[in-house]
């Protein structure tokens, strides 16, 4: 059967009338002026997916600039007929090839977030030099004390020195550190990149034996040997990097994606620095007991709900080195501390005067 | 006019007459596209916007014979990953490096900022013309494509340069600078071989824009007026001194939130409509100066369609918590397709194919910055 069509042949925006037969497998397209043509049907392309009652339109991987209109339904229908790719629209192909690159591209994305997040932090945290960890660190001291007053008696702080000397004889290679006691009415202590660590007031107030707060020394100075913070603080960054690389997307969806990320390391730095702790206080022969009960007390005081946040909303970057994070395993971390092993006699960590000393360091 | 191109065949002048055929289907990708955006954490909406366009382009006819829209979701998305990685990552690893060694609060973070946002506005016209220029080359009618000849980069310095004229003018050179930038990328249009030409004054544009501007002020002086007199006769809600009861403080809160939220609610209602005043006339006025081979366009637009149009578009998008975003580029481009009508004769038959290279890759900057447009 010969039908009559129009044809574009790309190079001009002349309608060209042509003839068309279909001659087995192949198309013949005849113009008056012109030597006829032939398309493989197999290599016809479908512009448009066939609709009843429109002109359907056409290419060939031949020409694909040109393109051919046939109004005749039944010719369409016979076309159809013999390439079922004429059909286009949505398939189940589509719809797995969607969700297939989907599958793959999130599986990229967290091949990238478990690289930016889980083993570049610990590495880049050991390179950055000192003064950049100083830096970050006045910064992170500036946005967590505020403008609330350091305490500093002499007597207070050569007894701070006592225990962090104390501490320092089970740890021979012992970071460098300085520990900063802050006028702050939350009981809490961090450890913040550079090598320093702040404690409050209300920690010292809550304490009842010097173990307890060595045993709280000892679990910042975890922090601070292992550069958690530094860590964090990288992983922050790498973080930043990560979503603007993604770009668009829900914004909300990636930034509940982010804490939740955040939130897992800082979980793990804390049991680490656990570990870090009960190790210093049993080879410094301090009773980790102290350490247990003053665990305890803080969770009862506080009746299990976080009262570590000043206003409730702490950025994630200040969750960095947060002593005493409530999330559902505490219960763990205090049953994890256990006694000096018999045969060690534990040490005083503090005489009566220093011990008065450091508990009156902010007056009072 | 003069045939330039003698042709073999006996080609003539003929009217063009454009249309806006609708066609089902746009119900079934809106939903697909909302489904896949959702299960692809937003990266389908570059096919999503192709798959649109694709419809939309089809159902504009032009002589009976439907605009095809050739762009890929793919170019458009790897339109995107050059852009991030250009830009975004380079931006971000600075930001990073910037927090690692000055501190996470450091001022060079905030001159970061102010610099990125600087370079976002020079760049905002070189996404324009880019995305304008990707837009043309793949759309065809009658297998002929469109492009734009000149430079992204001179636009973008000229649409900087608006940007500030504008500011500093109090909007005052918003019509000499508008027709500026529409004469300048209409000038670059061609469709195969033949050229668009744009050439008219600003000063007709003036009279509705003095209307828009004066009114606007009147009234946001009159608001304030209200309000300042309002809060004058209820001083004691106002009043937060000892004598306050803590119920009249909150009573006191209430009252101001509600009062500014209804007075910038009723406020932007009426500018839009203000507005339409002069986007109506610049429609016009704009189709009027826009010749194709010789013969100028008209647009009959009048000020209560744009405010139809606008609003429609507005509810549309509430409602629907902008799922319905293909319905709003559709009623767009239907907006100006039934109001289109080229004045005169265009010898069809003699256009050629552009010659100008094809972009590859896909308006990755209009994406990051969110130009707007379809």
């Amino acid at each position: 059967m010969q039908i009559d069509a129009i044809y574009f042949d790309g190079e001009t925006a002349r309608d060209r009338p042509v003839r068309l037969t279909r001659m087995g497998g192949n198309l013949q397209i005849e113009e008056d002026s012109l030597p006829p043509t032939s398309w493989s049907i197999g290599g016809l392309h479908a512009i448009d997916t066939p609709a009843p009652g429109q002109p359907f339109r056409l290419t060939h991987v031949s020409k694909p600039g040109a393109r051919l209109v046939i109004r005749d339904e039944a010719f369409v229908k016979d076309l159809l007929a013999q390439n079922k790719a004429l059909h286009g629209g949505y398939g189940w192909r589509h719809v797995g090839q969607v969700l297939g690159w989907t599958a793959g591209g999130i599986g990229a994305l967290m091949l990238a977030g478990y690289i930016a997040l889980s083993v570049l932090p610990q590495q880049v945290a050991n390179l950055l030099p000192q003064s950049w960890r100083t830096k970050a660190g006045e910064q992170f001291v500036q946005s967590l004390v505020g403008d609330s007053n350091r305490c500093d008696t002499p007597a207070g702080r050569s007894a701070m020195a006592a225990m962090v000397g104390t501490l320092a004889e089970g740890r021979p290679d012992m970071p460098p550190i300085s520990v900063e006691v802050y006028n702050l009415p939350i009981v809490n202590a961090f450890a913040v990149p550079g090598g320093r660590i702040i404690m409050t007031r209300e920690l010292l107030k809550t304490a009842d034996e010097p173990s307890e707060i060595a045993g709280v020394l000892a679990h910042e100075l975890g922090h601070v040997a292992l550069k958690h913070p530094e860590a964090q603080m990288v992983r922050v960054a790498g973080l930043e990097v990560l979503m603007g690389a993604l770009g668009g997307g829900s914004s909300t969806m990636k930034n509940a994606a982010g804490l939740a990320a955040l939130l897992r390391y800082s979980r793990e730095a804390e049991s680490e620095a656990d570990a870090y702790a009960r190790e210093t206080l049993v080879a410094a022969s301090v009773d980790p007991i102290g350490f247990k009960h003053f665990f305890e007390k803080i969770q009862k005081l506080e009746g299990g709900s976080n009262a570590n946040s000043k206003d409730g909303k702490q950025s994630s970057l200040s969750k960095i080195g947060n002593l005493f994070s409530t999330h559902p395993g505490t219960e763990e971390r205090i049953q994890k501390i256990e006694p000096l092993p018999a045969g060690k006699t534990p040490v005083p960590v503090l005489d009566a005067a220093e011990w008065a000393a450091l508990k009156s360091i902010c007056g009072g | 006019m003069e045939n330039v191109f003698p042709q073999a065949s006996g080609s003539q002048a003929e009217a063009l007459i454009f249309r806006y055929v609708p066609r089902p289907g746009l119900l079934k990708l809106c939903i697909i596209n909302f489904l896949l955006g959702l299960v692809t954490f937003g990266f389908y909406r570059f096919w999503a916007r192709t798959n649109v366009r694709r419809h939309i382009w089809s159902c504009t006819h032009i002589n009976g014979e439907p605009l095809e829209y050739t762009g890929t979701g793919w170019e458009l998305f790897m339109g995107f990953i050059m852009v991030m990685l250009f830009f975004g990552l380079p931006v971000a690893v600075v930001y990073a490096i910037i927090a690692l060694s000055q501190g996470p609060e450091s001022p060079l973070l905030v001159m970061l900022q102010g610099i990125v946002a600087f370079i976002i506005y020079v760049l905002w016209g070189f996404a324009i013309y880019r995305a304008r220029r990707y837009q043309l080359s793949r759309t065809q009618w009658r297998g002929i494509r469109g492009t734009l000849v000149g430079s992204a980069a001179i636009y973008s310095l000229l649409y900087f340069g608006s940007i500030m004229a504008k500011g500093m003018s109090l909007g005052w050179a918003t019509p000499v600078m508008n027709t500026v930038l529409k004469e300048h990328i209409t000038n670059d249009m061609r469709f195969g071989d033949a050229a668009f030409k744009f050439r008219g004054p600003a000063g007709p544009l003036y009279v509705p824009y003095a209307i828009c501007w004066v009114l606007t002020l009147v009234v946001a002086v009159v608001a304030m007026v209200l309000i300042g007199g309002f809060v004058g006769s209820h001083k004691d809600w106002f009043d937060m001194g000892s004598t306050a009861s803590e119920s009249q403080t909150a009573k006191a809160a209430i009252a101001i939130v509600l009062l500014v939220f209804a007075g910038l609610l009723l406020f932007s209602a009426f500018t839009t409509m203000l507005w339409s005043v002069y986007i109506s006339a610049e429609y016009r006025t704009f189709a009027k100066y826009t010749r194709f081979d010789g013969a100028p366009f008209r647009l009959d637009v009048s000020t209560g369609s744009v405010i139809w149009l606008t609003l429609g578009n507005l509810l549309l998008a509430l409602l629907t918590l902008g799922i319905a975003w293909p319905f709003i580029q559709q009623r767009t481009v239907r907006f100006v397709v039934d109001r289109l009508a080229l004045e005169g004769l265009v010898d069809i038959d003699r256009i050629r194919q552009s010659t100008a290279t094809l972009d590859r890759r896909g308006e990755g900057l209009a994406d990051a910055f969110d130009v707007g447009g379809l």
